[in-house]
């Protein structure tokens, strides 16, 4: 049975980018937002939360998105994270990819880029 | 010492030297939701340039996080200077835009970029065959710095809901005090600058892009803003 994602990690150094993305989560689920704006932010609320999804940047400040990635999927095997980024060179994609993200969302993200990443997430577990 | 903090150093020494608006003046051109949503699709606009370039030569080019700042007019050459900071050559490539949102695009190499680039774009032997090593590597530089700005500036552009066009690519100055536009450089005027950091992870050549709008652009700027954000409300 698919599961129903509730605690979602928002991680992006921009402010008005984690807006952005919240924004176009459905309106009609009630999703618990957290945000971090860096790598090392986001580890650290990992650690702390455990959310069902996390959604993270590459271009960062303090911790790059590649670096965090490696860190989440080393303390947590099984966590699910969705790479949205403006770096969409394919030795970036490729990167993340080995790296354990499940996916990747190209920015700027739109409600229905967002609600079938979210779909593919909860049909996958 | 890393990039990244390179480069906010002397961000910092550009704020001692009063090269920027104060926050307050800023504040009352352009919000600071609006300086970072600039900053966000500048940051969006990079990424596609970046690969862009990366389908044209086997590249890979990492991305560090653009900065969006306000300054006067008279500044910019000065801005450039701290930016580049003394010591040797640098290679600057050109290109103008316009559009509803009208300036100049500048790609900062060191001088030896191009020598480094060439072999990124075939075999070197027959590239240089025949040809002035100069004119070669020239080639190279403004072939990069042409997709570079011609694919940020674009996607910058369709972003706001614009279309540009450009002038051609050209290597305008060898030395930073001669390549701003007099045009730009207005004392009354305020320019907007966004820049972004770049390297070459298989050449380790590093430079930065930025561009330079003009005060005219600001007012169009500020709705173009208000529209892209408008979707996301609500």
């Amino acid at each position: 049975m698919a599961k129903k994602l509730q605690t979602v990690l928002i991680v992006d150094d921009s402010p008005i980018s984690r807006k952005m993305l919240k924004s176009c989560f459905p309106k009609e689920r009630e999703f618990q937002f957290h945000e971090a704006g860096d790598g090392l932010q986001a580890l650290n609320l990992y650690r702390e939360l455990k959310p069902d999804l996390v959604t993270l940047d590459l271009t960062m400040p303090v911790m790059d998105g590649f670096t965090a990635l490696a860190e989440i999927r080393a303390f947590d095997p099984e966590a699910m994270v969705i790479v949205c980024t403006a770096d969409v060179q394919d030795k970036s994609l490729q990167e993340v990819t080995d790296k354990g993200a499940f996916m990747i969302l190209a920015k700027p993200p739109s409600k229905g880029s967002v609600l079938e990443a979210l779909t593919r997430v909860e049909e996958s577990a | 010492m890393s990039e990244a903090i390179i480069s906010e150093i002397k961000l910092a020494n550009a704020a001692e030297l009063d090269l920027f608006l104060s926050e307050e003046s800023q504040q009352r051109i352009m919000s600071a939701d609006e300086r970072d949503t600039l900053q966000e699709m500048m940051n969006i606009a990079f990424g596609r340039a970046a690969a862009s370039l990366a389908e044209v030569i086997s590249i890979f080019v990492s991305l560090s996080v653009p900065c969006v700042q306000l300054l006067k007019g008279e500044k910019l050459t000065v801005y450039l200077e701290q930016m580049v900071g003394p010591g040797p050559e640098i290679s600057i490539v050109e290109e103008r835009f316009y559009g509803k949102m009208e300036g100049s695009a500048f790609l900062v190499f060191p001088a030896d970029a191009g020598g480094q680039l060439v072999p990124l774009f075939g075999d070197e032997e027959t590239l240089y065959e025949g040809e002035a090593r100069e004119e070669v590597e020239r080639d190279a530089l403004l072939t990069t710095g042409g997709i570079l700005i011609g694919a940020c500036v674009g996607k910058l552009a369709e972003l706001l809901g614009d279309q540009v066009s450009y002038s051609p690519a050209k290597l305008v100055a060898k030395t930073q005090g001669k390549a701003i536009p007099a045009a730009l450089c207005n004392p009354d005027a305020v320019a907007i600058v966004l820049k972004t950091d770049f390297s070459f992870r298989e050449e380790s050549v590093q430079g930065f892009l930025f561009l330079v709008t003009s005060q005219e652009s600001i007012g169009w700027l500020k709705e173009a803003l208000a529209g892209f954000l408008s979707q996301y409300e609500g």
